[in-house]
């Protein structure tokens, strides 16, 4: 599976790609975008599997990009890697339509428990 | 869970940035708090970088993180996991530090009342002073290894008022 990885930091896309192969979900091809904006059009150009995306990004938030994606009807699986992880955000979240929220700092168990039903099922 | 204002305290404070620290550098040395004022003051320890962020809304605070060369350095390793005879570019400390202070004050703003928003941190090498109108609620002075580092809280000061109300 293509799996789309968005966040603005590039230490933390790297440190979010090494728990997913931590986690044991290291077998999928990996893009990655550095704002909302950016993984729109990824989105759009190379139809990724999942969305893995941090919410507060310069350009576009997590939260905007989910917004438009399902806006324009579409329905790729989306979960928030963020480090805010209050009820208020994962209530916004899910009420955006995002499978899941992982609040940083996270464990490869905590990525497991929340990918195993998007990445196995 | 939320807290109240009343109940941010350095023991808060201290088991967000324990738990950031343990998860980005893991089984390492282990922060213990340094009563102030301290002789292992980070300014003191060559130059430093300064990690800032800001919360607005329900509750409202800049979050400033000092940390002296040598643990910067170790910080954006472990995060990158470079070894020591990688190059370390200033960009990957400020995209390091940042994600530290960005993380450690969301886990902050988690546990005070909502909504409120999070700035895109600010990192520079030297101080970053709060806005004037803030006034410092929470100072937490933490050794890692032969090294120290400082997490400073700063809140509105009629914020801060209506926490010493509350505490009285």
């Amino acid at each position: 599976m293509k799996i789309l990885v968005v966040d603005d930091s590039r230490v933390m896309r790297q440190i979010v790609i090494r728990t997913l192969r931590q986690s044991g979900h290291g077998g999928h091809d990996i893009v990655e975008a550095e704002n909302g904006r950016e993984a729109l059009e990824v989105v759009q150009a190379q139809s990724p599997g999942l969305v893995l995306s941090d919410w507060n990004m310069p350009e576009m938030t997590g939260i905007d990009l989910l917004e438009a994606l399902r806006a324009q009807g579409n329905t790729t699986p989306f979960g928030f890697v963020t480090s805010e992880g209050s009820d208020d955000m994962r209530a916004r979240a899910t009420g955006a339509g995002a499978l899941f929220l992982i609040a940083k700092p996270f464990t490869p168990e905590a990525f497991d428990e929340a990918l195993a039903p998007v990445l196995v099922g | 869970m939320s807290t109240s204002t009343a109940e941010l305290s350095m023991t808060h404070v201290h088991a967000v940035v324990e738990e950031v620290w343990t998860t980005f550098l893991g089984g390492g040395d282990p922060l213990y708090e340094i009563a102030p004022p301290t002789d292992r003051d980070p300014a003191e320890q060559g130059s430093v970088w300064d990690a800032a962020i800001t919360v607005t809304g329900a509750w409202q605070a800049a979050i400033v993180i000092c940390l002296p060369d040598g643990v910067a350095d170790a910080v954006t390793r472990a995060m990158l996991g470079f070894a020591p005879e990688d190059h370390l570019a200033p960009e990957d400390l400020i995209d390091a530090l940042g994600e530290l202070v960005n993380v450690i004050g969301g886990n902050i703003k988690s546990l005070m009342p909502g909504p409120s928003k999070l700035s895109l941190p600010l990192v520079a090498r030297g101080p970053i002073s709060p806005s004037t109108s803030l006034v410092e609620a929470c100072r937490l002075d933490l050794g890692w290894g032969p090294h120290s580092l400082r997490v400073v809280v700063s809140v509105p000061a009629d914020q801060d008022r209506d926490q010493q109300a509350e505490e009285a």
